[in-house]
């Protein structure tokens, strides 16, 4: 009996085990607690169940792989074991066989020597003979393990022994008495051979039948084996997993409180800088704050020395000085130790001290929080001079009158400064009256000037009128009766005489027209603007219709161009056109034809026109000649006129802001230009009107 | 000069230039009815049958009145205004003649009816010229309208001579 000693030892092992492996979650917490405990106070109640979870799945985990490794051990020696009797049974059955075989060769050998008598079959029994004791104490041998087969072998052995025994006494008979068996004796061998073959197969069909009762079992088991194999690794799969998840969750949880730990150091590091710095700022700025108030106080004090003309000092509630400056030493000549303690009212004059005032002026700095005064003070010395004071009243934290801050200004200069621009205003204000009333004497004289001139334009006006009416009645009474004398007596008259009469009525014709030109030209004078729109071209050829008698028995060649619109005295821009053509007409007579142009340039808005001949012309050097009355570059007896035409023509374009021009060559002709403008106050006129003005 | 059948009445106070336009329309032939009247006062007398003139009749008013317009007592422009302002005598041709040619003169002689207005030439030859037109024009191409000192409703008065 094997196999129950193999189980037990099997179940031992496993319990031992079992023992061995509950020791360990006794020591691993100890050394594991050891390590983590203190860095990660902060997660002991999440880690206890954790490890315990821990813990228990590998110890789990252990038992699963013992169990499977033995499983697998038990497995491997039951397959093992399985083969050995396999191979047994096999031996078993092979000797058997074996065993059968001889005894039948015996049999039939010695049958047949018996029978024939030949050698060879006794050689043959004799070799089956020696084997089948051999095989006989092998099959014992190895069936000693199965009492139902040495049983069996108990009963194949006499059949055996009976088998040889009665082939032996065959083989005998017929060697020693050449006796040939009988068929009983032949079927008694047929007999002992079939016992002995039935009881090997006897014995046969029991090691098959062991065989498959241990296949059996051994199947059994390697199914058990199996799964308890892929049980247990599945189990282990699980639990190592688990295991794993609990280990990176706890190293996921021990990185994180690792992360934390060190972002609060890295916090409370910077904090501990942060304050460090503040600290340090801190004390480097109360040591500026030190500094800056040493400074200023230093300051101050140089500011209160160096103040020029002012005087700083403080006063207690009852006007007593408690602190002086050097500045007050300056301007009130008293030291510090003199006027310290003295009532501030001997800085004022006796009259004002004693009227009480430098005690009203501190109820009155109190009363509006300030008092200012601009007066009298006196310095030590007895002086006294104007001021500009100041007095402050400072009040403690609980609001009680601690003093008076007072501050007085020498103003002096300024006084004297007002003094010298009060002067000067008033001067200037004389100045002024006296501009003013030469400006009325001027505006006076102005008027009168205007009224002047505006009488004697009147008188010119009455002057002219007489000029006109008085002058040329006689004038007309000498060229009359000339010509009556001339026609009534004429024949009575010696031809010098009618000649003399002749000249006269001539110079009287002259007469009567520079009397007449003189007169238009004053016109021009008083004419007042008529302006308006004209058509320039139409008015040229009337002008040119009234010139036709200077034309007759002439060849004139007339050139006028588009010479537009002009805004201007219709009539003043014809008789300047009159004149200028008939001055052209005048100087082409000696010309075989004359050729006269008149035209308009108009250039950045400024209109131009001009008359140009080709007549006798004139020298350049008396062009500005040209236009002042009584003016001729021409004799008179070469060229009649007056040398008033083109004075008037030049007043007339004055008379619309216009200038005249002429450019002339000897022999060659001339060009009179005259440009129009408006006058202002007409153009402004024109504006407001909402009329273009064109030019 | 019959004052009575007068064909021109010449205002002038000037003898010599009434000389001078008598020689002038005479040329012409027109010179045989003319009443010279040295002032303002004596013309408006004569045009209005008055004064001296209270013998004229208004049916015979002069054909032209010639009128210089600087006139002792008077002045032409008065004279005109009268004239014009008569319905009696406002049809009678007034023809302005002076020496001047004051602008004022010309627009108010026209504003009081004138129906000429002329500036005596200094020339001689001009001056009958104008004359000459002036006469011929008023004297023979113009067409006077018809009226009667009845059909103006006027009583016939005596004619005296100056």
């Amino acid at each position: 009996m094997r196999e129950p000693s193999f189980l037990m030892k099997t179940l031992e092992a496993t319990s031992e085990l079992h023992l061995r492996t509950n020791r360990r979650p006794q020591e691993a917490p100890l050394g594991k607690k050891s390590e983590i405990a203190e860095p990660q106070p902060i997660h002991a109640p999440i880690e206890a169940p954790l490890r315990r979870r821990v813990t228990g799945g590998f110890i789990v985990a252990v038992l699963m792989t013992v169990f499977i490794g033995f499983s697998s051990w038990r497995y491997a020696r039951l397959a093992a074991e399985d083969a050995d009797w396999v191979v047994h049974t096999y031996s078993v059955m092979d000797a058997l066989e074996l065993t059968a075989k001889h005894v039948i060769e015996m049999e039939t050998s010695a049958r047949t020597f018996a029978l024939t008598g030949q050698d060879s079959f006794l050689a043959s029994y004799e070799a089956a003979r020696g084997t089948v004791a051999q095989e006989e104490d092998a099959l014992r041998h190895l069936t000693a393990d199965n009492p139902n087969q040495q049983r069996r072998l108990d009963l194949l052995e006499p059949q055996i022994g009976a088998a040889l025994k009665f082939a032996a006494s065959l083989v005998a008979k017929r060697q020693l008495l050449e006796a040939i068996p009988s068929d009983s004796e032949i079927l008694e061998t047929e007999r002992l051979i079939d016992a002995a073959r039935a009881t090997s197969q006897e014995m046969k069909a029991d090691e098959m039948h062991l065989l498959s009762l241990r296949t059996q079992k051994t199947n059994a088991g390697r199914r058990l084996t199996s799964f308890i194999i892929v049980g247990g690794i599945l189990v282990g799969a699980a639990l190592l997993a688990f295991a794993r998840l609990a280990v990176n969750r706890e190293i996921d949880v021990s990185t994180g409180a690792r992360a934390q730990i060190s972002t609060m150091n890295a916090e409370l590091e910077q904090r501990v800088e942060q304050r460090t710095s503040l600290l340090q700022s801190e004390i480097a700025e109360r040591k500026r704050t030190e500094a800056a108030l040493q400074q200023s106080e230093e300051t101050l004090r140089l500011l209160l020395d160096g103040v020029k003309d002012h005087a700083i000092f403080m006063l207690d509630p009852e006007g007593r000085v408690v602190s002086w400056t050097s500045c007050a030493t300056r301007l009130l000549g008293y030291q510090s130790n003199e006027i310290i303690g003295q009532h501030v009212s001997c800085l004022y004059s006796s009259a004002d001290s004693e009227s009480g005032k430098p005690g009203l002026e501190l109820e009155r700095a109190i009363l509006n929080g300030r008092n200012e005064e601009i007066g009298q003070r006196k310095r030590k010395d007895g002086t006294l001079f104007w001021a500009e004071a100041m007095e402050s009243p400072l009040f403690n934290d609980s609001g009680a009158l601690r003093g008076f801050a007072k501050v007085v200004r020498d103003i002096t200069e300024r006084k004297q400064t007002e003094h010298v621009l009060v002067l000067q205003a008033e001067h200037l204000a004389r100045t002024s009256r006296a501009l003013q009333v030469l400006n009325d004497e001027l505006e006076l004289r102005v008027s009168q000037r205007t009224t002047q001139l505006e009488s004697s334009n009147q008188e010119l006006e009455a002057f002219t009128y007489s000029v006109s009416h008085d002058l040329r009645a006689p004038l007309r009474h000498i060229s009359g009766f000339s010509k009556l004398l001339v026609e009534d007596f004429g024949e009575r008259l010696q031809p010098e005489a009618k000649q003399y009469l002749e000249r006269i009525v001539h110079g009287v014709r002259r007469m009567g027209i520079l009397v007449d030109e003189l007169l238009a030209l004053a016109g021009v004078g008083r004419h007042k603007l008529n302006v308006g729109y004209a058509d320039v071209n139409s008015l040229v050829n009337e002008v040119v219709t009234i010139l036709t008698p200077e034309t007759e028995g002439r060849l004139v060649e007339w050139q006028i161009g588009d010479l537009g619109f002009a805004t201007c005295d219709a009539v003043l821009l014809a008789q300047v056109f009159q004149n200028l053509i008939g001055n052209a007409l005048k100087f082409t007579r000696s010309r075989a034809t004359a050729v006269i142009e008149i035209g308009r340039i108009e250039d950045a808005g400024q209109l131009t026109f001009f008359v140009r001949d080709n007549g006798v012309g004139f020298d350049m050097k008396y062009a500005d000649k040209l236009f002042g009355v009584f003016q001729r570059l021409h004799r008179i007896e070469d060229f009649e006129g007056t040398g008033i035409g083109l004075a008037t023509v030049r007043r007339i374009v004055q008379k619309h802001a216009g200038r005249t021009w002429a450019e002339a060559e000897l022999g060659k002709g001339a060009t009179f230009y005259f440009t129009m403008a408006l006058p202002a106050e007409v153009q402004a006129e024109m504006r407001s009107t909402g009329e273009e003005v064109q030019l | 000069m019959n004052p009575h059948d007068v064909d021109i009445l010449l205002v002038e106070d000037s003898p010599d230039d009434a000389d001078l336009a008598i020689h002038a329309l005479r040329k012409e032939k027109l010179a045989s009815s003319i009443f010279i009247a040295r002032d303002g006062e004596e013309a408006l007398n004569f045009i209005f049958c008055r004064g001296e003139f209270n013998d004229r009749y208004f049916d015979h008013p002069p054909k032209l009145i010639l009128l210089d317009l600087k006139l002792p007592k008077i002045d032409g422009m008065q004279v005109l205004r009268t004239i014009k302002s008569d319905p009696r005598t406002k049809a009678i041709p007034v023809v302005i003649m002076t020496s001047s040619k004051e602008e004022r003169d010309l627009v108010s002689g026209y504003d009081l009816g004138a129906n000429s207005f002329i500036q005596k030439p200094v020339d001689f030859d001009q001056f009958q010229e104008t004359v000459k037109q002036v006469g011929l024009y008023w004297m023979v191409t113009n067409q006077p309208p018809v009226r009667t000192p009845t059909q103006l409703g006027l009583a016939p008065e005596a004619l005296t001579t100056t």
